[in-house]
């Protein structure tokens, strides 16, 4: 721990420090552009010198490069220094455009900031500027190249650090050229990042171009909802509409960066049909009637019917305020406790990560420091992006990746991979099997071994045995770890409050003895296993009362329907997959886009009190309305600390920052699991989420639209010429939900004895996440 | 001559000696007796005490370089041989090569056996496509004789050589960016440390050296370690010299000569004077990366410290003479037009640095310069040197630090003519 | 396990130098340290490196292509744009400048009538500006396929393009 000194003021850094990190402790910021803390240091600009005066090796140093040392002395504002500095933002600036009142990066660039902070304020070089051609890369980058420093931190980001493969450097000297080898839409699922690892305007959001400049943004930390890592977001709109999301920093959990679900997933906000109106039928409602309405009716039907006649169901989209006074409510009204998920498998599987995992949960950090991690049933790229980018890091620090899964899986980084079935996974996990025990081993000869478990595959029986697993691999000296991967934003959140639930929804509507159906956030017929059965369920209630933010079908059929706000439009807590209290602030206010109410117009004609389409509120706001206590959001959160003890420090958590784990509890053990019969001839089913467009919310997000690929069912080459099938026919796949009409896409990367479809746009009707169950693929196409 | 030949020993006009000849001179018996008389660490320690210094440019003894050398390393480790040689007025290696070329074999036989490496690469630029055929075809006359492959010579030493050619650009002569390049890798300088020593070639130990050092660990197995220091003329020094004349003098070709020779021999007696008659004005005494040497340093001794003294270095020994008529600053520009144009492109003092020297020599030249671009010169040469990621910025400097060192009058010249005043 | 999928050389490489590419590269513990070696044969084959020959060489070595341009673009001897049968790389370094390589390069220029990076009409020539072709003693020097020319006089251009023609229509 060297104590050095940095202009004139002290500090003392761990071992290794370098000397640009220590004056950042001191709060002195060295300019710098080739630095950055995920990419590391690599020495190229030459923007962050200064002057060692004692130490080892004495005079202008970088000090991105220099570590500090006991007794080191060093200036970062003498004369040498500032000059140096001076002199290479003169270098940065010969060639480039003099175009920030126009650029996109105007405002948040960083050439800007450093070249000001250089003093390099008049141009002095008059030769000629080198240009170049821009290239196409796709609907979500623009490039203008013109405006490089050649600081390589888009390459780095883009293919070191986040494995892209179709992204590089080329030419030399000063022409060198960050982009494809040809024309075409970058490949990568986190393409986006070298948006914000750009320090100018080279690469820029295409799809928030022209929209905004950045100080008129307004932006606020935000949690990603996209899946169950919760990365930290930067979501900024303007004028009632969401434009763009940036990543923000969470060494706990994503790092410095997010995946493109989550950067251009966000524009379900500003959906065209997104319902901002409380109505009945077609009338249409003040809120305050419309929970005035809801009020009176569930309160009449419990008095009638009994306290099963009302089924509340909140969601795991729904924050851990909402689902909370959610279950207030249903003391309040007299009604059994509400169900905070439609779909009982996933849930189950969250309540195993809540409860029984919880002790040896870890996060997106200790993955990345893992030496060897094994996936098991888990598809990173489709269940949780960003963990893909964790391995990868994993593996360049010399880790192992292991991947059991019978999916086609691929990963930004080498690894291994085993194609088992879902019941082979089940086996390698009951603790006896030949595979189960070397499993065992290959984890006790790691130093920080962590298990991925993939909670939509394994379901909640599963997660009990890799629990077992782990508990096997750990020792006095370190424990086994364990990811799991979960539904949805707040899944953990639902689960870590609900008892454990062993009736499901679709259950409970065929006992005809629901009247009504309040749905919080969600949509059954989109989100539970077997729609078709609950559409029908849905023809025995008396009332359906849908409260949420998105166009879902659900909505159509509504009794009632209230609005609510978006994440980026309220406050609210999720619990992220380790467990992780992590709290979003609001954004934007609701309200129709300026863009829409001005028909194009601006500023807009017509001047009214209140914005159109203003009606939503936050869910929680609305269940407080309900329960008639209105405090403001510290309060509840004290309460709810009182009556959860798990939410440790939660009263006290801000938006931003790395934010606390809830604390452990006693185990729960109580799901078991058996593995069915498989019919003759069959196959089992696996239904796995689309990369892009599974989570309702990106499914609702036109930018992604590009990224949506086409429903198939795969299976292995092997299969398919069992049942005489080719690639590209038409098939039949045939489930207990029914038959689909599908097309045959054959894979040899596929688990032999499965059928594969991906729960997307495309096709929505199957949902992963449930029961092991089994299907037939076969010619022609079905009727009905 | 007075100048033992070692090098050049072999060397007749248009001819390449190969195995019968080169054997014939005392080819070989340097590997023989070292590699059943002696042990690595001895052959390590005659090179040590040789003095012999590196010949690649920055002059590192190159027997302290192989002490830092982790030999008992586990694993495979690498040795390199440098045969880039892009640096404007030098074309030692090549000559060398075109002459000799199983001197470079057998020395890189020997230094392996000394490092204790498994595998050998020479690395040759693209021009060097003769010379790499001679080398390809050297290695396998090597390789017939028992000379590489296992066990050589009974000694249970096993090495295999490689010929890499390469496609151009002098930053493949830094040896970090030489093994980027080598490893298919773009060849941007490496960040150091770690020194290729440590984590050089596949991330394995590595040593890299020039074709001439090289060549030279023969003759010290076969002479010893005395005979060698004896071979040069200054106290300090060790060694006879491949000098690469070039310019406007009568005389261009290669010569061996010994270290610490007077520039002034190099110039009237080898290079026959100026051509024409004129009068000898500067040179760059080794390579384009060299401050000038004026007519004032006529008596100065070529060797690695007398250089330093006068403000030079000794470089590569490739002596560009100019004469009376050359104006300096365009000199000056061609050679900063050359490092600009070889710049990797890394860091921002060579990639952009370079340019806006370019573009103040070419403004100066034009006779389009004020007072302000001779400062802005001066300013740009206090900061670029000594802060760029690797040598090759330093490098360039070398010529600005000498116009500004020994030519300012000439640039003052052109900015207040307001033309070139060397051009009519 | 399955058998390789047949490599197609799109008629840059030859069947020996393809088989032989794909062979040694399947013998060597890092393949990509060949990316120069089958750059420079597609050259050699082809006159220049086309998008084709950067994705064969991706290809052969079990790289992505843009792993390969990214190598390829660094290097001024890997042309990859078309050049003439005969590029002619004058040296414009510091010897032969010395030496009148500017008025050499200005009379190639003339003779051919084509500027730098430019090739003449009937595809044979290409002029191209070097650095340093390390033949300093032998200024002004041009370097033609990997052979080098020089000192050269006004009449030596004259004898060695027409040399160059006379070869080319045999
Ligand atoms: C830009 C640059 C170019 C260089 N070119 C060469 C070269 O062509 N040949 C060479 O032997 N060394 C060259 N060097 C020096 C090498 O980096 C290295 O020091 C040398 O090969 C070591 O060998 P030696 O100790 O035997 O001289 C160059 C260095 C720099 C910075
Ligand atoms: S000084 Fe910098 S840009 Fe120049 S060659 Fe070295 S690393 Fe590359
Ligand atoms: S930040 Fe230190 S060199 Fe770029």
């Amino acid at each position: 721990m060297p104590t050095l000194t940095i202009d004139n003021q002290q500090v003392t850094v761990p071992d290794g420090t370098t000397v640009l990190e220590a004056a950042e402790q001191l709060g002195i910021v060295i300019p710098h552009f080739c630095y950055h803390k995920a990419l590391g240091a690599v020495g190229a600009c030459r923007m962050c010198a200064v002057t060692v005066v004692e130490g080892t090796f004495k005079g202008l140093k970088m000090s991105c490069l220099v570590k500090a040392e006991e007794g080191m002395v060093v200036t970062t504002d003498d004369q040498q220094s500032v000059e140096f500095r001076a002199r290479v933002s003169e270098w940065l600036m010969l060639n480039h455009p003099h175009d920030c009142p126009v650029c996109d990066e105007g405002g948040e660039c960083q050439l800007q900031e450093m070249t000001i902070a250089s003093g390099h304020g008049l141009r002095r070089y008059t030769g000629k500027k080198r240009t170049y051609n821009n290239q196409q890369l796709g609907p979500f980058i623009a490039q203008e190249m013109n405006r490089c420093i050649q600081c390589y931190r888009c390459v780095r980001t883009y293919k070191d650090y986040c494995g892209g493969k179709d992204f590089g450097v080329m030419g030399s000297r000063n022409r060198v050229f960050f982009g494809r080898f040809k024309d075409g839409t970058l490949e990568s699922d986190f393409s986006g990042n070298i948006v914000d690892a750009c320090p100018t305007g080279v690469f820029t959001d295409k799809t928030y171009r022209f929209k905004s400049r950045y100080w008129d943004l307004q932006e606020a930390p935000s949690i990603c909802p996209h899946c169950s890592l919760g990365c930290s977001t930067v979501p900024g709109g303007r004028y009632g509409e969401l434009q763009r999301v940036r990543s923000s920093v969470n060494e706990k959990v994503n790092g410095f960066f997010i995946c493109d679900r989550g950067r251009f997933g966000s524009s379900y906000v500003n959906h065209p049909e997104r319902p901002r109106q409380a109505t009945r039928g077609s009338w249409k409602l003040t809120v305050d009637e419309a929970l005035q309405q809801l009020d009176v009716k569930a309160r009449e039907l419990i008095n009638q019917h009994g306290p099963e006649s009302v089924l509340l169901l909140g969601s795991n989209r729904a924050s851990l305020e909402t689902n909370w006074l959610l279950q207030r409510w249903a003391e309040e009204i007299g009604c059994r406790a509400p169900l905070l998920s439609a779909h009982l498998p996933r849930h189950q599987a969250a309540q195993v990560a809540a409860f029984d995992l919880a002790d040896r949960l870890c996060s997106l950090e200790k993955v990345r420091q893992s030496d060897l991690v094994v996936a098991i049933g888990a598809d990173p790229l489709a269940e949780a992006p960003m963990l893909g980018v964790a391995l990868r890091q994993a593996v360049r620090s010399g880790g192992k990746v292991k991947v059991f899964d019978p999916r086609p899986v691929e990963l930004p980084c080498d690894f291994e991979k085993q194609t088992v079935s879902p019941t082979e996974l089940l086996d390698l996990l009951d603790g006896t099997s030949v595979e189960s025990k070397q499993l065992v081993d290959l984890l006790r000869g790691a130093e920080r071994p962590v298990l991925v478990a993939g909670g939509l595959m394994l379901g909640a029986g599963g997660m009990l045995r890799l629990k077992k697993i782990a508990a096997a691999a750990s020792n006095d000296q370190r424990n086994c770890l364990v990811h799991p991967l979960l539904g949805g934003a707040n899944s953990f959140g639902a689960a870590l409050l609900s008892l454990p639930e062993q009736d499901d929804l679709l259950t409970r509507l065929e006992s005809e003895r629901i009247k009504m159906l309040v749905c919080v956030e969600t949509d059954p017929l989109l989100e539970a296993p077997d729609n078709e059965r609950f559409a029908k369920a849905l023809s025995l209630l008396e009332e359906l009362v849908v409260l949420d933010y998105l166009p879902t079908p659900l909505s159509v059929h509504a009794n009632l329907f209230i609005p609510t706000t978006a994440p980026v439009e309220s406050e609210g807590t999720f619990i992220n997959n380790e467990g992780r209290q992590q709290l979003f602030a609001p954004v934007i206010k609701p309200r129709l886009p300026i863009s829409v109410t001005g028909e194009g117009n601006h500023p807009p004609r017509e001047f009214i009190d209140v914005a159109p389409g203003s009606d939503p509120i936050p869910s929680w706001q609305l269940f407080q309305q309900l329960l008639g206590e209105a405090t403001d959001l510290p309060t509840l959160r004290e309460k709810m600390k009182t009556a959860v003890p798990r939410l440790i420090d939660f009263e006290t958590l801000q938006p931003g920052g790395v934010s606390c784990r809830v604390a452990h509890v006693d185990e729960r053990c109580i799901y078991t699991d058996e593995i069915p019969a498989a019919p003759e001839e069959s196959l089992q089913l696996v239904v796995t989420p689309a990369r892009y467009g599974s989570d309702l919310l990106s499914r609702y997000s036109a930018k992604l639209q590009p990224r949506f690929t086409e429903a198939c069912v795969q299976l292995h080459p092997q299969d398919a010429a069992a049942r005489g099938l080719q690639d590209g026919a038409k098939v039949v796949l045939d489930t207990v939900e029914g038959p689909f009409n599908l097309t045959l896409k054959c894979n040899d990367k596929m688990a032999i004895g499965c059928a594969l479809v991906e729960n997307g746009p495309k096709f929505q009707q199957l949902v992963p996440g449930g029961k092991l169950s089994f299907c037939k693929v076969h010619a022609g196409m079905s009727h009905g | 001559m007075s100048t033992p030949q070692l090098l050049f020993k072999n060397r007749r006009p248009g001819e390449t000696v190969f195995m019968e000849a080169y054997k014939a001179t005392g080819g070989y018996s340097a590997l023989e007796k070292a590699l059943t008389k002696s042990s690595p660490d001895e052959i390590r320690n005659l090179v040590k005490e040789s003095g012999l210094r590196g010949r690649g440019g920055a002059g590192f003894p190159t027997g302290v370089k192989w002490t830092f050398f982790p030999s008992d390393a586990p694993g495979p480790k690498y040795l390199v041989c440098n045969c880039d040689e892009m640096e404007p007025g030098t074309y030692k290696d090549g000559v060398l090569l075109a002459a000799d070329p199983h001197q470079l074999v057998e020395g890189m036989i020997l230094s392996a056996y000394a490092l204790q490496t498994d595998v050998g690469y020479i690395f040759i630029r693209y021009a060097y496509e003769r010379q790499a055929e001679y080398l390809r075809k050297a290695v396998e006359e090597a390789k017939a004789a028992g000379y590489i492959g296992k066990n050589i010579l009974g000694s249970g030493f096993d090495f295999e050589l490689l010929v890499h050619g390469s496609a151009g650009r002098y930053i493949l002569g830094e040896e970090t960016a030489l093994l980027n390049g080598l490893e298919g890798q773009r060849p941007n300088p490496r960040m150091k440390p770690p020194f290729p020593a440590t984590r050089g070639l596949f991330g394995r130990p590595t040593t890299v050296n020039n074709v001439e050092t090289i060549a030279n660990i023969p003759h010290i197995v076969n002479g010893g370690a005395l005979w060698f220091r004896d071979l040069a003329l200054t106290p300090g020094s060790s060694g006879t010299k491949l000098y690469g004349l070039s310019g406007h003098l009568n005389v261009t070709e290669c010569f061996e000569l010994p270290v610490g020779i007077p520039l002034r021999e190099i110039v009237e007696n080898y290079g026959g004077g100026m051509r024409g008659g004129r009068k000898f004005k500067a040179c760059l005494p080794g390579g384009a990366s060299t401050p000038y040497l004026t007519a004032e340093h006529m008596d100065v001794a070529l060797d690695f410290d007398s250089l330093e003294k006068v403000d030079s270095r000794y470089g590569t020994a490739g002596v560009t003479a100019f004469d009376d008529q050359t104006c300096m600053v365009a000199a000056t520009l061609n050679l900063i037009q050359f490092f600009a144009r070889e710049s990797c492109g890394w860091c921002s003092p060579c990639r952009d640095g370079l340019t806006m020297m370019r573009w103040l020599l070419e403004t100066i030249e034009n006779g389009e310069g004020t007072p302000e671009h001779l400062e802005m010169l001066k300013d740009q040469l206090k900061n670029i040197s000594g802060n760029s990621f690797c040598a090759l910025a330093e490098g360039a400097m070398g010529p600005v630090a000498g116009l500004l060192m020994h030519f300012e009058q000439e640039i003052v010249d052109h900015i207040e003519k307001g033309c070139c005043p060397f051009r009519d | 396990m399955a058998q390789e999928e047949k490599i197609d050389s799109v008629g840059l490489l030859d069947e020996n130098g393809l088989a032989y590419f794909i062979a040694h590269a399947g013998e060597l513990e890092h393949p990509r340290e060949l990316v120069i070696d089958v750059l420079r044969a597609i050259q050699k084959n082809h006159g220049w490196v086309p998008d084709e020959g950067v994705e064969l060489t991706a290809t052969i070595l079990g790289l992505e292509p843009i792993d390969v341009e990214e190598v390829a673009t660094f290097y001024d001897k890997i042309f990859r744009r078309p050049v003439g049968r005969y590029p002619i790389h004058i040296c414009d370094s510091i010897c032969c400048w010395s030496n009148g390589g500017e008025e050499l390069a200005e009379l190639f220029q003339q003779k051919l009538g084509i500027a730098f990076g430019q090739t003449t009409e009937d595809g044979l020539f290409t002029l191209l500006p070097s650095c340093c072709l390390g033949v300093c003693g032998q200024a002004p020097a041009v370097m033609i396929h990997q052979r080098h020319y020089g000192p050269l006089s006004a009449d030596d251009v004259d004898e060695l393009i027409e040399r160059l023609r006379r070869e080319a229509s045999e």
